[in-house]
Formats: C-alpha cells, structure tokens, sequence
C-alpha cells in the first residue's frame, strides 16, 4: 500500500499543522493575556515598596526575553525550550524582572521613575552584562560591601536583587533564575563571588 | 491518456498536502483561541488578593558583644494603602516584638517604631539594658501586621514556641586575620572526583543561558568510609565516587532546580529542592537505590542549607534564620511542627548546637551552645571583607570554619582550624566556582579531610585537603 494516497497525505499535512500552530501558541498562550500600555511616571520609589513589587512576581515563572506576568502564583509557560528564542510564556528574566521592579525608563538617558503593570510586556533595554557595567542614567556600579536591600549583584550573565543578608553572610536574593528554578527568593552567594559586581539604581525617595 | 493521467497525480497530491496543511492550521488557531480564553478566564480569576501579601526581613543579632546596644530591626514587605497598593511607597505596617531574658521569663511587649532605615530594617525596637545584659541572653519574637489589612506575619516562624536566641559571645577566643593575601592557595591532597560536562556515566550536568550560569552541581556530600556523592540535579541522578573512581549512578526524581543534598548514615539521599507545588521549598528523601520515600514542605519560604543531624535531617530556613528538623524518629514533620522546633545552630552529636553568625562586613562569630548557655566560642576578625560562612563544623576539641574573603575583584576560601588559643591551621583555597552551586555546598568535613565541590570551564571535581590534626 502506497503512503502516496490522496488520503494520507491530507491527514498527515493536516496534523503536521495542527501540530505546528498548537505547539507554538502552547508556548505562546500566555503572551497573548499582556499588553503594551504605556508606563505610568511614579513619583515615589521607595526600596522595601520596590520588593512589594517583586514579589508579585514570585512563583509567576521564568521566562527568556520576557517580562510579563499575573499574580496568581502559578506559572503558565512551564518547561519551555532552554532559551534560544523569546517563546512567549510567562514570566521575566533576570534583567527584565530588574528593569520593571526598578521602574526603569525604555530611554536608558532618562533616570525617572515608571510602574510597568505587571501584565505589561516588557523587558527594557538592559541585559545582566549592562547593568553589570553600570549602563543607563539610572543605573551605577556599587560597592559589594556596602550593597543593601534592592541593590543588585550582576554578572555577564545574570542579575539578582538584594532582598535581606542572612547570618551566615550570604544574601537571600530576588531574582528570575532559570526555568527549572523559575522567579523566586533564594540564598546565594553573589556578594563574595568575584564573578559578580554591585549595582544600584540611583534616585531612590528612600 | 495513461500518461497524463501519471502526469497530473502528484499535482493533485500536492493539491491534498496544500488542503490539509490549510485545514490543519485552521483548526489549531481555533483550538488555541479556545484554550486562549479559558487559560486567560482561568488566570484572571485566580490572581492574588494583594490583601494577604505580607512578608519580613530580618537579620537576629545571634551572637553579641557585651556592651553592644541591640536594637532588633525588621522590613516588612506588603502591599501600601490606597488605591495603588503596587505603587512603589511602603506600606502600612507595624508591630510588636516579644522579649524575655533567656528561655523562662514572661515576654516582654515591645511596640516596634517607624524608622527612615531601610537598609538595616524600617522597623526597630530598642532591647531594654537589663535583657541585652542577661548573662543567658535574651529570646524573642516578633509579630508584623500591615496595619491596612490585618495580615500578619511572625518570626520566627514557631513564635513563643520556639523564639529566637540571642547570646553573649563572651568570654570569645579573639582571631584577627589582618589583610588577606590572595593567591597564595594550597594545592588539594587528592583529586576523588572528576568528571566532564556531560550526560554519560561518569559525567555530570551542565545547565547554561544567556540569562543564567553556568550551572553544575548543586552539591555533594561525604561519607564517612570517603565515598562521595554528587548530586546531577540536570541529568537528575545521584553519581558516586569512591577511590577516585566511579561507584554508582542513582537516578533521583528531582526537578533540576538549584538544591541541596544530605546523605545519611543508611545511604538514603535526602534532596532539598528550591521549589514544591506548595508555597514553600520542599525536602525529598529517597532510598539507597533512589526509590522516593517522601516529600516534605519545609515551613520558611526560604532555604540556606541542609544538612544530617543526629535525629534527620535539618535545615537552615529564612526568614526565620533558624534550624529546624525535618524528621523526628520515622516520622517526616508538619511545616508547623518544624517551625515549633527552630534553633539557632546547627544540631550536633553530642548534643549541643553551632552557632555562626557573620556580623557587620567582616567579621564571623562562632559559638557551641549547651542549654542555651555558650560553652567555648570565638570571634574572627578580618580587614578584608567577609562574604559567606561556607562551614562551620566541631573537629575534635576543634572547629573547622571555612570563610571567603573578597574585594570587588577576587575572591578565595580561608579554611581556619579553630582551637583553645586560636587559629591553629589555617590556609587558603582557590574558589573554583566557575559553575554555580547550592549557596553553602562547596565544602564538608568527613574524619580529618575537608573536601571541595570545584569546577572549570571543562568538568567538575572533588578535591581533598587533608587536616592533619587529630580528632
């Protein structure tokens, strides 16, 4: 029997595209909840109000690229493909979560302060490598040892917020951290890692 | 006729592939847009009431100078009031810390006071002299409400049950380190693991992206007879080494996240996972063999490390900053059972507890209590920045404390044998942390030997730095 029939043919290019729309909107289902309205300009910025912030996020995933969220602690993009293309799922990474906890400006030249919604999709302009390297108006390199509560450790590769020192001298850290880890309050060891400098973002109301 | 008739049978295949690719494409954006609406009905529905959203930041003084003034400091993090609860401004809290010298007394209420200090904690209650000067310390706890919604948090997580403990450190064995000299590190005894990057037998796990890592192993452990387990959380297995060679692959049922391991007298694995379907971390036991046996929630939102006491496991959790067993005989405990039985230090065999505390920017204060009263400690001062306590662990009449000293630049574990009169050995190690670990894995003692959990660009290793002292 020919695999060449009319019939085969048909059910096999219908389920190859079945297949192909369905595994890409799977991955893309939850972007599709967010939106692109504009920030709103925010005259305070306070650093234990900038947690409150971050920790909407917690339990919401991780996601390359990405930068949007809902806060019913549940990830919605779960086991996507290890970062090779932005898949639309929920969550942000490590510098995306950063740029919106941090109510940074798309204009790296303006140091203002913005609240993103948390179902705003957007990532901002920094990767871990430049807020590492203190790039922006609203960003700086900082001291290590004097880094404090939403202060940032950053590396090449990735960027986490101070959330509180712990006594064994570790720092309990916010951050996106990767898709097995998703977006979470963990203890790491940045501060004392030479692979990591300090990072503050400038013009906190207090 | 024939012949055209041959001619024209791939159009219409081709005709019929077009048709169900078409087809095939419709239907799928049809099911999306329907799944589409549940999903965004379902996730909609079900977001946070805000009004629950609290959480604490706290740093417990463990171990004090006398004569330091305490003044005991909290963040409470929770939505602000008014119509925009995520707008940036702090919110609407307060609350009391209860205070009692050492563990019997009656607390005493103290109402905590709005400060301008976030760094140290926006919330702050002064300890009164006579508490902060009672030779068997004070305990306490606190209990912060957002003052908008009512919800509240305590910590430590046990309350009256189990409060924190706070001791004078002296009389303390004084160590000063002076300035470290970096790149000056002692080459280990014996490499007894090696391994590449890899999924094979014999290789372990590299997880990498653009955004993250590297990521290796997340931890290890020794056994007393030197045989080494690591855990491969990306090939999620257990591999095991023994005389420098590979013993064993246990595969184990985790989620490939960044966790710590414990492996027990009886060979059982215990896992602790940075996540669980709960809203706590969660601990995973499994058999010899890697078979799961159970999976417990620990009680704090936050885990620093695991580790075998002499009754189970326990682990160092956050925000209450204590140790609380997972296990009591054969039975796995209750989140609040946990919470009920925190303690400052970390278990020991013979009864007493290790309690480290890594105050200011450089220093490490070490202390073994009994009965809540210090027995020996010391107090390591340095004039180069601290970071973490990677181990702190009795050896002997000894105690082996494992610190990194850093600057903006460099980095490099200081291993301090620690005895009557101070150090009594002490040497450098390179970090070997090209590839992320659990936060305070990288090392444990099994008899005399330190082992280091090390990696680079090509695999990952465990090194063995003998003590040379006796037990």
């Amino acid at each position: 029997m020919s695999l060449l029939r009319p019939r085969v043919v048909f059910l096999a290019a219908f389920l190859v595209a079945l297949s192909l729309v369905a595994a890409k909107a799977a991955l893309g289902a939850f972007v599709s909840q967010c939106n692109y309205n504009a920030p709103t300009p925010s005259p305070n910025m306070y650093r234990d109000g900038s947690v409150t912030v971050a920790l909407v996020a917690r339990f919401e995933g991780y996601h390359w690229g990405g930068g949007c969220w809902n806060d019913n602690d549940v990830d919605e993009g779960p086991n996507e493909p290890l970062q090779t293309v932005s898949s639309g799922g929920e969550g942000g990474d490590c510098s995306g979560l950063t740029f919106k906890v941090w109510r940074e400006s798309l204009n790296t030249g303006d140091g203002g302060h913005y609240q993103w919604g948390k179902l705003r999709n957007v990532h901002g302009p920094y990767s871990a490598a430049s807020f590492k390297a203190g790039d922006g108006v609203p960003n700086a390199t900082y001291s290590k040892v004097d880094a404090t509560v939403m202060d940032a450790f950053a590396s090449s590769t990735h960027i986490g917020m101070i959330y509180q020192r712990s006594t064994s001298g570790a720092d309990q850290i916010i951050e996106a951290k990767c898709e097995a880890c998703g977006t979470n309050i963990f203890t790491r060891t940045y501060r004392a890692d030479s692979s990591y400098g300090g990072v503050r973002r400038m013009g906190w109301t207090g | 006729m024939r012949a055209i008739r041959a001619d024209r049978r791939p159009l219409r295949l081709l005709g019929w592939c077009a048709c169900g690719l078409a087809l095939g494409a419709a239907a799928g954006v049809c099911a999306v847009a329907v799944a589409t609406a549940v999903a965004s009905g379902r996730s909609t529905s079900a977001d946070r009431d805000p009004a629950g959203l609290i959480d604490v930041g706290h740093l417990p003084p463990l171990l004090r100078l006398a004569g330091e003034k305490v003044t005991l400091r909290f963040n409470v993090f929770c939505p602000a009031r008014g119509d925009d609860p995520f707008g940036g401004a702090p919110c609407d809290a307060g609350g009391d810390v209860f205070v009692r010298a050492g563990g019997s007394d009656a607390f005493r209420q103290l109402p905590l006071r709005r400060t301008d200090d976030v760094a140290d904690g926006r919330y702050a209650a002064d300890v009164p002299a006579d508490l902060a000067a009672a030779p068997e310390g004070f305990s306490y706890y606190a209990v912060l409400r957002n003052e908008a919604t009512g919800a509240s948090v305590t910590v430590p997580s046990g309350g009256a049950a189990a409060p924190q403990l706070s001791l004078l450190l002296d009389p303390a064995v004084e160590v000063d380190l002076g300035r470290h000299a970096f790149g000056s590190t002692r080459h280990a005894d014996s490499r007894v693991a090696d391994a590449a990057w890899g999924s094979a037998p014999g290789e372990v796990g590299l997880e990498h992206g653009p955004s993250f890592g590297p990521i290796g192993p997340s931890s290890f452990d020794v056994a007393s007879n030197g045989e080494v387990s690591v855990l491969d959380q990306v090939n999620k297995r257990v591999e095991r080494w023994r005389a420098g060679r590979t013993s064993g692959v246990v595969p184990v049922a985790v989620t490939g996240g960044i966790a710590d391991m414990a492996v027990e007298r009886d060979g059982s694995v215990d896992v602790l996972e940075p996540t669980s379907a709960g809203p706590t971390p969660e601990l995973r036991s499994f058999d010899s063999s890697g078979k799961l046996q159970s999976k417990t929630p620990i009680d704090d939102r936050t885990w620093s490390q695991l580790r075998a006491g002499p009754q189970g496991p326990e682990v160092q959790q956050e925000p209450s900053e204590q140790w609380m067993p997972a296990q009591r005989g054969r039975s796995w405990l209750t989140r609040s059972a946990q919470g009920r039985g925190g303690h400052p230090g970390r278990a020991l065999a013979n009864g007493n507890e290790l309690v480290v505390y890594r105050a200011g920017t450089s220093e490490a204060r070490i202390a073994e209590v009994s009965g809540g009263r210090v027995k020996r400690s010391w107090r390591v001062t340095s004039a180069t920045p601290l970071g973490e306590i990677q181990l702190a662990e009795p050896l002997g009449s000894r105690v082996v404390v494992v610190v990194r000293p850093y600057t903006e630049t460099q980095d490099e574990f200081l291993v301090l044998v620690l005895g009557p009169r101070g150090v009594e050995r002490s040497f450098s190690v390179d970090s070997a942390d090209w590839a992320e670990t659990a936060p305070l894995a990288r090392f444990r003692l099994a008899g005399s030997s330190l082992y280091q959990l090390g990696s680079t660009p090509s695999g990952t290793h465990v090194d063995r730095f003998d003590l040379e002292v006796n037990r």
